[in-house]
């Protein structure tokens, strides 16, 4: 035990950011509901929901990157009509550290991304969009979308 | 110099030895184990409503004054009317594209039936027809939502026995969805 004490005390002196610092990771949605309005596709080529806040906050990264990406768990679903998810696009303030881009089912998109931390509570503000067009069905579509804030 | 270790010197159940690093590594891995990512779930909903929109190429037709021996069956001088037709509906709902006259033509007191005047279509779901003043007849029928176009040439059967004047009728399209 002797033998190890010096050993034991280097480890603890050694500056390990997972024990110096830990990372802390905050996002959170206002509204977490976003609804579009129909209308003539002729008229309205865009449907526009109104602006989604997202707050974010990043403690505990020094200088490592971080991002934020948004998946759909699917395509907008209405009993058996569906409307491809691609259809939905965001446009994002501000830029940067936000983006524009377009939902997939598959594939993670970036929305934001940085280095470093965010402190205090940083806030964007997301519009997303959809592709009006005559070939959808009537109903009331739904589906859900997951936004992950990570860092390394 | 160390002697041998009396038998009521035994050690622990575990080796001191052995604690300490593993109580570490449990620290450590403690440590390395904070979260790296928050999520957040937001819900999409989107209401598509029924909607219809309809549009003609021409809002008005012409059938020019022609001897009926030498031209039985005239064209109207437009041509082919192209007809835009969008419409929502429900899964495989059906669309229905209709044209009824509103009298027969007419020329003062002078009248000639509706029914002298036909058309041939073109376009899928598209169907020749011949006009009434009574019933609304079936342009075209489509199933589901979209967006078709088509075209329709109209004729006007000419015979000798019109009174002379200029004869004139209102045709009403109704593009519904159900």
């Amino acid at each position: 035990m002797r033998r190890l004490t010096p050993l034991l005390a280097f480890l603890f002196l050694l500056p390990s950011p997972a024990l110096a610092q830990k990372l802390e990771l905050a996002v959170s949605l206002s509204p977490a509901i976003i609804t579009f309005s129909s209308g003539d596709p002729d008229t309205v080529p865009l449907l526009t929901a109104p602006p989604l806040q997202l707050t974010y906050r990043i403690r505990g990264n020094g200088n490592s990157p971080w991002s934020l990406t948004v998946l759909a768990a699917g395509d907008l679903i209405a009993g058996a009509s569906r409307i491809d998810i691609s259809n939905v696009t965001w446009v994002a303030t501000p830029a940067p550290p936000f983006q524009n881009g377009t939902l997939s089912k598959t594939v993670p998109q970036r929305i934001a991304s940085g280095t470093g931390n965010v402190n205090p509570d940083s806030i964007g503000s997301i519009s997303f969009r959809l592709a009006n067009s005559w070939t959808y069905d009537l109903g009331s579509y739904t589906q859900t979308i997951l936004f992950t804030l990570s860092a390394p | 110099m160390r002697g041998p270790r009396p038998a009521h010197a035994a050690g622990p159940a575990f080796p001191m030895r052995l604690t300490v690093p593993v109580l570490l590594l449990i620290v450590l891995v403690a440590a390395g184990s904070a979260p790296a990512a928050q999520t957040s779930n937001a819900t999409l909903n989107a209401s598509i409503n029924s909607a219809a929109r309809l549009s003609l190429s021409s809002a008005a037709l012409t059938f020019p004054d022609a001897d009926p021996d030498t031209s039985p069956s005239i064209q109207a001088a437009q041509g082919p009317i192209t007809v835009t037709a969008k419409a929502r509906t429900s899964p495989n709902g059906t669309v229905t594209l209709t044209v009824r006259a509103t009298d027969e033509l007419r020329s003062g007191l002078n009248t000639i039936p509706a029914s002298n005047i036909t058309w041939v279509a073109s376009g899928a779901g598209f169907t020749n027809g011949t006009l009434s003043a009574t019933t609304a007849q079936p342009i075209a029928t489509w199933s589901g939502s979209g967006e078709r176009t088509g075209a329709h040439t109209f004729f006007f059967r000419n015979l000798w026995s019109y009174a002379t004047g200029t004869y004139t009728l209102t045709m009403v399209y109704t593009l519904s969805a159900a």
